[in-house]
Parts: C-alpha cells; structure tokens; sequence
C-alpha cells in the first residue's frame, strides 16, 4: 500500500511525451486496407433492396461485407449472463438507429473505400421513430424492437424492481411529501482517439487484432462469437488506449476488421471518423428518474417509492446491467427502511447507449442529492444535517439487502465540511458511522438493523 | 516535392493536395501527430511549421513545400527529453497521451515566441487544444513550469507530499 497516496513516474509517461506511445493507428503494417461502412441514414426503416455487387466490382476494393457474410451476425453483449440476443453486427431487415452500420468495404485507401460505400444500391422504406422514453407504455407506441417497448428479461418481470419494507405505511405516517423528476441527458464519450481496430490475418490461420477496446477479454469473446470460432485462434493486442471513459467497452470495430480481413486475406484497419464518433458510437444513456419520498417533519425519510426510465437506445448491450447498478443505488448513501423502486430499459431509434464513468449509478447520484437539498429546501432543514441523519452507519441494511459493515458516508460528509468551512453543531460534527442508538435510532430505523457481528471474522471495524 | 522534417529532407510522393497529417503518418511513418478528428477541431494533429504551431490535418502537402517541419520526435529522445517534455512528464501532464503531442508542440511554441506569457498568454495559446482525460490543470501547470524554467529532468521520485488544487480561472470556484 506504499503507493497509495505517493507521487509515483507513470510508467507511460516517457513514451507519452516523446512520441513513442503506439495506440491501434499507429502500428505499422505493411499494405494494409482502409474500411469505410454504410450507415444507416435513417433513425428507423425497413431494407427493402440491399445490393452490393456494383462495389465488389470497383478497382482497389478487396472485400466487402454484408449481414450475409458473418456467421453469427445477432449477438447479444450479456449472452454469457443467459440474456438473448438482439443486435445484428451489421443490419439485415431494419435499421432501428441513424448511423447503424449495414455494409462495409475495405480498399486500398479510404477514398476508394468510400467510393465503394456510394456504390452500394439500397432502397428503405421509412417508419415511425421513437424516442420519448415516457411514452414507452403507450398504447400507440410504434413497433421498434422483436422485445416490445421495454427490455423484457429481469427473472419474471420486465423491469427491475426493488421492494423493501412497507413503503405504503411510510407514506402514510409521514408529515410532508417531497417529489423530485431528473433527467440527466445522453452524453458523447469523445475520447481523443477514435474507434480503431487492426485485424491481421497470420500464415497459421489465426487472427491478430490490434484493438483500442478497454476489455480485452471481453471483446476477444465478441470477435470469436461472431466469428464461431474458438479464442485460441484470436491473438488480441492491446491496453493502449486514448481514452474510453465506458464507450469502448463495447466492441465497436473489432470483428468488422476480422471479417474484412478474412475474406481479403489482407491486414484491414478501420479508423472512425469524428463524424462517425458522434453519429454512430455509443453514448451515457438519458435517465428519466421520478422519486417521492415519505418525510418527517424533522428530517427523516421513511420510505422512497422510484420510477426510472432508461433510455437504451435501439438495442439492449449492457442496459440491463446498468440499471440493476442503479437499482442498488437509488437509496444513495442513506438508509431508508422501506422502499419500492420500478427501473425500466426502454428501446428508442437512438443509437444505443452504455457504460460511461459510474455507469448506471452517476444518474441515480445525481437525482438522489438533488433530491436531498430539495428535502432540506421544502423542511427548511440543514442540507447538510438531513444527509448526516440518515447517513449510512455499521449494521444499517440497504435497499438489497446488503447489512453495511464499513459505510463511509458520515466521514465524508464531514471532511467534505471541513474543506468548505460548513458550520455544524457539535452533535453532527462528533458523529460517526458507529452502529444506530439513542436519538439516531428512531423507531422507523429499528426492523432495519442488521445482526450484530459477534466473531472477528474480519467484519466491523 | 521536398519537405523538411526534423532537420531531415525527404521526397515525398503523395499529390499535393494530401494532407500534411497523412504523408507524415503513412508516408513518413511519424505517428507522434494523430488523427483525432481531420477536420481542425482537436488539435492532435499539430505539428510546428517554421516554428508555429499548426493543424496538420488542414493542411495540403503544396502549403507546406520548402518549410522546416517539426513533430514530437524531432524534440527530444527519453534520455534527453526537452524541457516542454520533462515538465509534462513531471506533472502527469499526459494521461491517455492521445492529445499530448500537440500540447507539447504548442507549448513548445509558446516557450520559444514568449517565454515570459502570463497565464492568460498561456491558456490562449493552448486553446483549441481539446484533452477529455487531464482536465487541463495539469497541462497548464507543465507548461508554466517549462516557461519558468523550473524543471527537474531527472524523473519525478516517488514522494508522499499533498498537491497543492491549483485555481485556473480566476474567480471560477476553487
Ligand atoms: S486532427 Fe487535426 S485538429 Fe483534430
Ligand atoms: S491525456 Fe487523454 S486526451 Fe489528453
């Protein structure tokens, strides 16, 4: 633990300032193709006419590559969690966001690649989009994904529920109400570096790919589950990465290099565009979040009901995930003993969205101390002392279930008061995170409690 | 056509009007300026021509024909990094590392044309330059620290010390 808390050399630093960092786009390969895809220009239609042979046929390109062309095209980023599939690697019968790759080309250089990528003959028929994620259960709500309106697969239900307590007695018992509505919008990840991928057929038959991805293993699995081939023909190369912040954990180009590279038989590059970057590569998802909360009128939250709302956009990838993540979180950093939280992913005509620094739970922190100073604003109580109050402690339980052994919220209330010179009466200043008594176990907070640690099983602490 | 880069001339063959970026990355093999966006936005691409800090996805081969071109490598190697570099270094300046070649080069001009900038000068010089990891502070602190000749070129030694939060705009709050 000597590290923690030192200045230490980067260990990158040196090559970082002299140049010598070799990110995917600058491996230097001999004779390598340029990709460039068809997009998709509409937020939703049908491929009625999908023809590539006038590109095939253009002088310098090498390979192109259709849904027609990948073994497994739909596949599914929690497959391995036993969640179906639902996104096509490149689209056959719809296209469900603007910027959804279709085709893809590889040519000696990007001007003839996009050449190519004009000569493709395509023809849509247009439908409705969508994308107020309110609307979702709308009766008139226009068919955009085989799954319906919301992300079907949480166990028996279609959305993420949490239940704890009786939060119909909470709202009952309780002298004032508060209501909050948060919507944190999408936003673009925008690492300097673009998408990039690298595949490089070798003489032994396997695949090398050079790759930007932020999970390796994760998207070596990707790449071999579209491809149907075992991992030990992959070799990956990579952990240089120029900025990802959560949007390249999904693979992004990975296995269209792969194919690309198969069927020319020739190291194939594809570098996105910054174009490319905002129309098409995945980004923080928009939240609708609704919280009431069941108050005292000294500042105690007795029960919190939630409604969230996340927008997936056109496909599912780790949406699922994301919202479990935020599920778990969406007490925050306080203890509320009954609860009853509904959290949906909803398909949109957005390009789909992912993980991005928190992923799941940056939205939820957000709504949950906006809506803490909103409580302090409608009790005209001490913002700071209402969060100290129903601050995490030793034994407390959370929303799942979970019996806290070392929460930390009280210490860092109060060093984040220290830093900023807040004023606060001695009894809140001398708390700490020690188990629940006297006046900081009300009633409300008793059934709560966790058992006690009894052994030093390495618990408390 | 001739061009110039790091004090060694070369032949080019690309037509005139590719960009500097692309004959010095696929022509050359100079991989330090990068393509983050090829349209003049981000600054990755920078490069010095005749000692001025400019976009190098912008510019056509023919702009540039009889000018002296300088690009990270023509600075200095790892055991004898140029103050602009060590500074960098010593600061964590450089995260991912994908924008610091053209922060280092348009310190490097700014160290060069006005070594006695203010931080206004400085932040002026650097804009344009977009960095999504560092948040900025670091990179301003590397290249005052260069302006002011106060760089240790020997590499940072591992310390326990607090930083000091450094205020860059004034009045923003701390
Ligand atoms: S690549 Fe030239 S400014 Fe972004
Ligand atoms: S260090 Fe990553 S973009 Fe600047």
């Amino acid at each position: 633990m000597k590290a923690v808390g030192a200045r230490l050399p980067r260990y990158d630093g040196v090559a970082h300032v002299t140049g010598r960092t070799t990110y995917v786009d600058d491996v230097r390969i001999r004779g390598i193709l340029w990709t460039k895809a068809l997009r998709s220009p509409h937020h939703h239609a049908a491929i009625t006419r999908l023809d590539a042979s006038k590109a095939e046929a253009l002088p310098g390109v090498h390979a192109v590559v259709t849904h027609e062309d990948v073994p497994k095209n739909v596949y599914g980023h929690l497959e391995a969690l036993g969640i179906p599939a639902d996104e096509p690697l490149l689209a056959e019968n719809d296209v469900r966001y603007k910027g959804q790759p279709i085709a893809v080309v590889a040519a000696g250089d990007e001007d003839t690649a996009r050449e190519a990528v004009e000569l493709i003959e395509i023809e849509y028929e247009e439908r409705p989009a969508f994308f107020d994620i309110r609307k979702a259960l709308d009766p008139d709500w226009p068919q955009i994904h085989q799954w319906g309106p919301v992300y079907p697969h949480f166990g028996p239900h279609n959305h993420r529920r949490v239940r704890k307590g009786n939060v119909d007695r909470a709202f009952d018992e309780a002298d004032v109400i508060v209501e909050g509505v948060y919507r944190p919008q999408a936003i673009e990840h925008c690492p300097l570096e673009p998408q990039t991928a690298l595949a490089v057929p070798e003489a032994d038959g396997r695949l090398t790919i050079y790759s930007c991805t932020q999970a390796m293993y994760f998207s070596m699995g990707v790449v071999a589950a579209h491809l149907e081939w075992p991992l030990n023909k992959l070799k990956f190369v990579g952990g240089t990465v120029g900025g990802g912040f959560g949007g390249k954990v999904d693979t992004a180009t990975e296995t269209i290099c792969a194919l690309l590279a198969l069927k020319s038989k020739q190291p194939v590059k594809w570098r996105w565009t910054r174009e490319e970057e905002f129309l098409a590569s995945s980004t923080r998802a928009p939240w609708h979040m609704e919280i009431a909360d069941a108050l005292t009128n000294d500042g105690w939250i007795l029960g919190r009901r939630m409604l969230t709302l996340h927008d997936s956009g056109a496909y599912a990838r780790f949406s699922p995930y994301g919202v479990t993540k935020h599920a778990f979180h969406h007490t925050g950093a306080y203890t509320i003993p009954n609860v009853h939280f509904d959290g949906y992913v909803v398909f949109t005509n957005r390009v789909p969205t992912t993980a991005m620094r928190g992923f799941g739970v940056t939205s939820v922190s957000f709504a949950v101390e906006t809506q803490m100073n909103r409580i302090a604003e409608v009790l005209d109580l001490d913002p700071l002392q209402i969060r100290l109050k129903n601050a995490n402690r030793i034994g407390d339980t959370t929303a799942n279930r979970i019996t806290l052994k070392d929460p930390s919220t009280v210490p860092v209330v109060l060093a984040a008061a220290d830093r900023i010179g807040y004023d606060l009466p001695a009894e809140y200043r001398s708390m700490t995170s020690d188990r629940r008594s006297g006046e900081l176990l009300p009633e409300h907070l008793v059934a709560q409690l966790g058992v006690e640690e009894t052994s030093g099983n390495g618990g408390g602490r | 056509m001739k061009l110039t880069v790091n004090g060694v001339e070369h032949d080019v063959q690309a037509p005139q009007l590719a960009s500097l970026l692309h004959v010095l990355r696929e022509e050359l093999d100079l991989t330090s300026p990068k393509a983050g966006c090829q349209q003049g936005g981000c600054g990755t691409c920078t490069v010095l021509v005749d000692g001025e800090p400019r976009r190098s996805c912008l510019l056509p081969l023919a702009a540039v024909e009889g000018a002296a071109i300088t690009t990270v490598e023509g600075l200095g190697a790892a055991d004898e990094l140029s103050p602009m570099q060590a500074a960098f270094d010593e600061h964590y300046a450089a995260q991912c590392g994908f924008c610091t070649s053209g922060f280092l080069l348009a310190g490097t001009a700014l160290l060069n044309g006005s070594p006695g900038a203010t931080r206004e000068e400085v932040l002026e010089a650097l804009s344009g330059h977009v960095c999504r990891c560092t948040g900025y502070v670091k990179i301003v602190r590397a290249v005052e620290a260069a302006l002011h000749g106060e760089v240790h070129p020997e590499r940072v030694e591992a310390s326990f010390e607090p930083e000091e939060t450094d205020v860059l705009i004034p009045g923003s709050p701390a």
